[in-house]
């Protein structure tokens, strides 16, 4: 006999509820987890998954020293410690530990942010060696944690400070080539997301763990020698005490592909130590950030233009009055007596404007300096020389300068008879130095560059020999008569100061200072630039000074700057003298 | 209550009359529905274990790889600390205030011989 629940017994009813029941539980399931399953599907996620950055290791940087690279900048993990006041069971204790380990990087304060109860996070030291922290862990003191970070760490000190910037507590560079090439030296972070127990271990259960590996940044090469950079910011640092000077910079490059060899400026700052730094001045790299009137090294622009143009050549003569006037303005002579018909060399000997004023006239119609002489003038400066104008050097903060264009109505006869013996216009000593580079090279402008390669799994790839941006900006005869113009020049008066047997040739620059309208006459910046070398230029080297209230001259204070390193270079690059 | 078995003859012993021992055993147990399910049911059973079993081995071994990647951090931190000290030690300003390089003395003049 087949059992059935007699129509409306309890049995019957119990069965209809738990049927109901059942089917409500059904409908709940259903709408749990079918209708809702995505939303709940992401919640577990957000809960499981863990989702992590994976910090891309920024690329050190090396110099040169001769054919190898040696490291500059470097990474170093260090530990900040931090508290949770509240937790702490023992404060004397952690404050003890503290002033044992981490004496010189603990914070004034630490030990009233030890006792802040009321608080549950306080940092309390900075930058903690590895073993510094080891020991405070063994301590095992409660409500004491680290946090690892990464610094940069400089084991050759200050050299190259401001060519090199510095990384910030954020991570990205400032300055020098870590704010110019940030992107290249940070990498890509990479990310990983995965499912993780409740001690963050990454578990492969699930099908959707991501892990892309970060892509370390790029560990650049700079074209810097390490030698010849201690031996200039030597050589800075000792001169410019010695003159109480405010700045100098020396730009050592070598000629023949636009390499910066060396760039130092004095006073300059400790990369390590970036955030004691109260004058931000420092920072600066003045050589490439700092504009001046460079007054008359550019004579031997406005003399290879001259030159390069057929208006003019060394052995020709002008008639000098040792003043000469330009429209409304009289221009004279600094060194006064050389009166009478000389050579354009004799005029590079003795530095005399009204030379270069001559050239300048020539360029035009013989007595003025025409609008086609400004025209030609500006051509050679800007377009070819790239004076005036950022070099693109890997250097962040390059200011431009600027040359007044003749098209504007400032870029009158007077501003262009000035720019010939170097004012009335703006440039830095790297874009003096560049553009003295094709004067003497055989006439091809190098765009300036401190980057010679990459280290890659610890292999040294050299970059591709860099080629001139602009060939023949004057012809390889102009440049082989101011080669010999600029070493006549030098041995007129200082032969005797270089080693026998090379060809060192240079030109002196002392510029007035404009001030409040116009020029002041208690202070001047002095300048060299030169190149040196047997056969050929195998280095350039400009030399700029300033000190406020301070009147420099470019043959006694700069020039003696330029001889020293420029003996030492021979030496040091193993140049055979001629013969 | 008794059975009698049924002997199989296989055709090699029918040929050879040998292999008497080859028998074909019908058991009298009948599994019923409900025993179906049950052994269905640990079967299941022991398929799931069988799973949690690897699927935790296979945790293990996260475990493992995370403490080994653990081990290379710690050594790469530690390459990293000792590469620091070698170049601090060959920068130049260690090597100018050498013992060796405070001995030495510049070189009057250079001279190049030719060939």
């Amino acid at each position: 006999m087949k059992p059935e629940l007699v129509k409306g017994s309890r049995s019957n009813i119990l069965a209809r509820l738990v049927l109901i029941i059942a089917v409500v539980f059904a409908l709940r399931l259903f709408y749990l987890q079918i209708i809702k399953h995505d939303h709940y599907v992401a919640q577990a996620q957000q809960e499981q998954v863990k989702r992590e950055r994976l910090p891309a290791t920024r690329g050190e940087i090396y110099a040169m020293s001769g054919d190898t690279p040696v490291k500059l900048v470097m990474n170093e993990t260090v530990y900040t410690v931090f508290v949770d006041p509240a937790v702490i069971k023992d404060a004397d204790k952690v404050i003890d530990v503290m002033k044992s380990v981490a004496g010189g990087n603990v914070r004034k304060d630490f030990e009233d942010m030890v006792k802040k109860k009321e608080s549950r996070y306080q940092v309390i030291a900075y930058r903690l060696t590895r073993t510094q922290a080891d020991k405070i862990k063994e301590k095992k003191l409660t409500g004491v944690g680290f946090q690892a970070v990464s610094q940069r760490v400089y084991p050759e000190g200050r050299l190259a400070s401001q060519v090199l910037g510095f990384v910030n507590a954020e991570g990205a560079g400032n300055y020098g080539v870590e704010g110019f090439l940030n992107k290249q030296l940070a990498g890509k972070d990479g990310r990983l997301e995965t499912v993780t127990d409740v001690s963050d271990v990454p578990l492969t259960v699930g099908g959707r763990n991501i892990r892309e590996p970060a892509k370390n940044g790029d560990n650049l090469v700079l074209s810097i020698d390490r030698t010849i950079q201690s031996k200039i910011e030597d050589v800075a640092r000792e001169r410019a005490k010695k003159l109480g000077t405010d700045q100098l910079s020396i730009v050592v490059m070598n000629p023949n592909n636009g390499k910066v060899m060396g760039m130092a400026n004095y006073p300059d700052f400790n990369p390590a130590e970036y955030y004691k730094v109260t004058d931000g001045n420092l920072f600066n790299n003045a050589a490439i950030a700092k504009n001046y009137e460079p007054g008359s090294t550019i004579k031997t622009f406005t003399m290879a233009t001259a030159i390069d143009k057929g208006v003019a050549r060394a052995s020709d003569t002008f008639y000098n009055t040792d003043r000469i006037q330009v429209d409304d303005a009289k221009i004279e002579n600094a060194t006064k007596g050389k009166t009478g018909t000389i050579t354009f060399q004799t005029a590079m000997n003795w530095s005399l404007n009204t030379g270069f004023v001559t050239l300048g006239q020539r360029l035009g119609n013989g007595s003025n300096i025409t609008k086609t002489a400004r025209d030609t003038m500006y051509d050679y400066f800007h377009n070819r020389f790239h004076l005036g104008q950022a070099s693109g050097v890997e250097l962040a903060a390059e200011a431009a300068g600027g040359i007044v264009s003749p098209d504007k109505q400032e870029g009158n006869e007077v501003r262009y008879a000035n720019m010939t013996f170097g004012q009335g216009m703006d440039a830095t000593a790297l874009q003096v130095a560049a553009g003295f580079c094709a004067v003497v090279n055989g006439g091809n402008y190098y765009k300036p560059t401190v980057v010679n390669g990459v280290v890659e799994d610890g292999a040294y790839k050299a970059n591709a020999e860099p080629q001139p941006v602009q060939k023949g900006v004057i012809s390889a005869d102009t440049s082989a008569q101011l080669r010999d113009m600029t070493q006549k020049a030098r041995a007129s008066a200082f032969s005797h100061v270089d080693k026998p047997g090379y060809t060192i040739g240079g030109k002196t620059g002392t510029s007035q200072v404009p001030k409040a309208g116009g020029y002041s006459d208690s202070e001047t910046i002095a300048s060299y630039v030169g190149f040196g070398g047997a056969e050929k230029p195998e280095y350039v080297i400009m030399v700029s000074m300033y000190g406020e209230g301070k009147v420099l001259q470019g043959a006694q204070h700069a020039l003696p700057v330029f001889t020293e390193i420029s003996n030492w270079m021979l030496d040091y690059l193993k140049i055979q003298p001629k013969g | 209550m008794s059975h009698t078995p049924t002997y199989y003859n296989s055709r090699r012993q029918q040929s050879f009359s040998r292999n008497q021992n080859t028998t074909r055993f019908q058991s009298a147990i009948k599994l019923g529905p409900v025993a179906h399910t049950v052994l269905v049911a640990l079967m299941i059973t022991v398929l799931g274990l069988i799973y949690v079993t690897q699927a935790t081995r296979t945790t293990g071994y996260d475990y493992q790889a995370q403490k080994i990647d653990s081990q290379i951090a710690e050594l790469n931190q530690q390459k990293s600390e000792l590469e620091v000290e070698s170049a601090r030690l060959t920068a130049l300003e260690a090597v100018k205030n050498s013992t060796v390089a405070r001995e030495m003395v510049k070189p009057a003049s250079t001279q190049y011989v030719s060939e």
